[in-house]
């Protein structure tokens, strides 16, 4: 818990994203109580379009829905689909980036070229062709073609730590006892590198959320699961701008940075204090 | 040695090109084994969204299937692609503006959004790296540590959540800017000076979307750089030996920060792409994106098929030409 101490960045970090879980966390209690059992996207619920007021904090919008609880709905599904694909991307990330920086040579060379392309190339046009063409997109699929495409961030924050950790005496140690390749890598090298773990994590959960906010926006994917980029996009078809309904529009946006600013405030932290280099230079 | 450099070029040129075709194998095998052709699928479209009753007689879309060559089986599609893409750019003609081939509407709106993405990208990476170096080297002082919780902030929003808050407050709220498009409807087009004051007040906005979060991220990771940098021992011999400041910015820190910040610049390229294509739906700037979210609501295959081949090929061909000016920047590579 010396993190804590040492960086204000980790600690910032941590509080604004364990808030917004805890209030992802209550929602169904939350809109269970208020909506009286109607789900939150529910048409026509409320009078379209009313002002903030004491019954709706945050008003309805044009489709008569309470924004507050549209909103709680919208955190819970982003959190939720950033962290499964995340989760996802992260997995592929550790095998292949252990795999590559444990055994080095041509599949060292081969997983380093394809993850720089899926790096290089703007991988969201050819995300949203194929949300577009495949017709049943659900949670699980979405996730999985967003893992697809972050994972190689997550390998480069990865990749480079496994290079060292492999040359470190109790990796060599384990070696001469002849372990096998696949037990020194899982119960020498990961454990040492979970922090490590946890920055490639958060890269990819903030990469998959910012890819999948994008494709909501403008109207792919899965009505039914509301994220905030559907949400957002709801607003935007209804004309919330040109009828200045901003609270609508704002809200959505600033909860999403929130979660972007705190997950970095997370990793920038980490960094000061796993990299001790940088720590004995700031004096942070 | 000459023959090192060009060693270097040649493997980085065959890598470029090896990247660009699985990239393209990859996407092309993808889009043809999700069932159903796209001229089905656009057909099914127009139905299901016009409710028309009589159903599109089988053999106009046999016709069209043999026009776009979708009776051949998935290899020779594929040949055939290839074929054509490289012999004379061809991407099949646009469903919905038949038949205007597909390349000659993105032809039209690539000036717009290389315009835009350039002066943008190279505005937001060269005040990046000068503000970063100012914040690095005076780290202690207020303004820096100030500096440095806006950029915290500012480096992380995605950049179409930016364009939309700004076209939020300043077209919406304030009007003191257009809410979209490249230029006014009446202006007469051409060079002059009420025309591209006109154009570049409506790049205004869209710009500043992209420079506000990109300037703020490569300082960032300049700060970093430089404050690194700091702790060198030859750093240090340089103060000692009374070297001026100014010398050993330029000559010591700026230097040594080129190469890592120009491997950065060249891997985010397609990352900032990838908003930039929400950049122009929000703003409706009549570029690549716009044409690309266009294509999307009418299902027009060989147009998102063209863009997305063209953008994998010019954000490549940048990686490509950035890694040229490598042996430029790092002498290493030279010898």
């Amino acid at each position: 818990m010396r993190i804590f101490k040492s960086s204000p960045k980790f600690t910032v970090g941590v509080i604004i994203i364990s808030i917004l879980i805890v209030i992802a966390l209550l929602e169904p209690t939350i809109n269970n109580h208020r909506l009286g059992g109607h789900s939150s996207t529910e048409i026509g619920l409320y009078e379209t379009s009313l002002p903030p007021s004491k019954e709706h904090p945050f008003g309805t919008d044009a489709y008569g829905r309470d924004v507050f609880s549209l909103i709680l709905t919208g955190l819970k599904y982003s959190l939720l689909i950033g962290f499964i694909a995340g989760g996802l991307a992260t997995l592929i990330a550790v095998v292949l980036a252990t795999t590559a920086g444990y055994k080095g040579g041509w599949l060292d060379a081969f997983i380093t070229t394809v993850s720089n392309a899926i790096l290089i190339i703007p991988s969201w046009p050819i995300l949203a062709i194929i949300v577009l063409f495949v017709r049943k997109v659900d949670l699980f699929f979405l996730s999985l073609i967003l893992a697809f495409f972050s994972w190689a961030g997550s390998s480069r924050q990865i990749k480079p730590q496994i290079a060292s950790l492999k040359e470190r005496p109790y990796v060599e140690l384990a070696r001469v006892t002849a372990f096998s390749d696949i037990e020194i890598m899982f119960k020498e090298i990961l454990p040492n590198f979970l922090p490590y773990i946890f920055v490639g994590f958060s890269y990819a959960v903030t990469g998959t959320m910012m890819a999948e906010t994008a494709l909501r926006l403008v109207g792919l994917g899965p009505a039914d699961i509301p994220s905030l980029g559907q949400i957002l996009n709801w607003a935007l078809y209804a004309g919330a701008l040109a009828q200045g309904h901003y609270f609508l529009v704002l809200t959505p946006i600033v909860i999403l940075i929130l979660l972007f600013v705190s997950i970095n405030l997370i990793n920038v932290g980490l960094d000061e204090v796993y990299n001790p280099r940088l720590k004995q230079i700031t004096g942070v | 040695m000459k023959n090192k450099l060009l060693r270097y070029l040649i493997r980085r040129f065959f890598l470029y090109l090896i990247i660009f075709l699985i990239s393209l194998t990859a996407f092309f095998f993808f889009l043809n084994l999700v069932p159903g052709d796209p001229v089905t699928r656009y057909v099914q479209e127009l139905e299901a969204r016009y409710g028309l009753a009589t159903p599109v007689s089988e053999e106009i879309i046999k016709e069209y299937k043999e026009a776009f060559g979708l009776d051949k089986n998935l290899f020779a599609r594929y040949t055939s692609y290839l074929k054509r893409l490289v012999l004379n750019f061809d991407f099949g003609p646009s469903f919905v503006a038949f038949p205007t081939p597909a390349f000659q509407l993105i032809l039209d709106a690539f000036p717009w959004s290389i315009g835009l993405l350039g002066v943008a990208v190279i505005v937001s990476w060269t005040l990046g790296i000068l503000l970063g170096t100012i914040l690095g080297w005076k780290r202690e002082s207020k303004g820096a540590s100030f500096a440095l919780v806006l950029g915290l902030i500012l480096s992380q929003v995605p950049t179409y959540l930016l364009a939309l808050i700004l076209v939020m407050v300043f077209s919406f709220v304030l009007g003191i800017f257009p809410m979209g498009g490249a230029y006014s409807p009446l202006i007469e087009k051409g060079f002059n000076l009420r025309y591209i004051i006109d154009l570049l007040y409506h790049a205004f906005l869209p710009a500043m979307s992209l420079i506000l979060v990109y300037t703020f991220g490569t300082m960032i990771s300049q700060r970093a750089l430089v404050i690194n940098i700091l702790g060198e021992d030859y750093i240090k011999l340089a103060e000692a030996k009374g070297l001026k400041s100014n010398r050993l910015i330029s000559r010591y820190i700026l230097r040594n920060t080129l190469l890592p910040q120009t491997t950065g610049l060249a891997l985010s390229l397609g990352f900032i792409v990838n908003g930039f294509f929400l950049i122009e739906w929000i703003f409706n700037y009549p570029g690549i994106g716009r044409l690309f979210m266009t294509a999307i609501r009418q299902m027009d295959y060989n147009v998102l098929m063209g863009i997305t081949v063209n953008t994998m090929f010019w954000v490549l061909t940048a990686n490509f030409i950035i890694e040229l000016l490598y042996p430029l920047i790092d002498p290493r590579i030279r010898r």
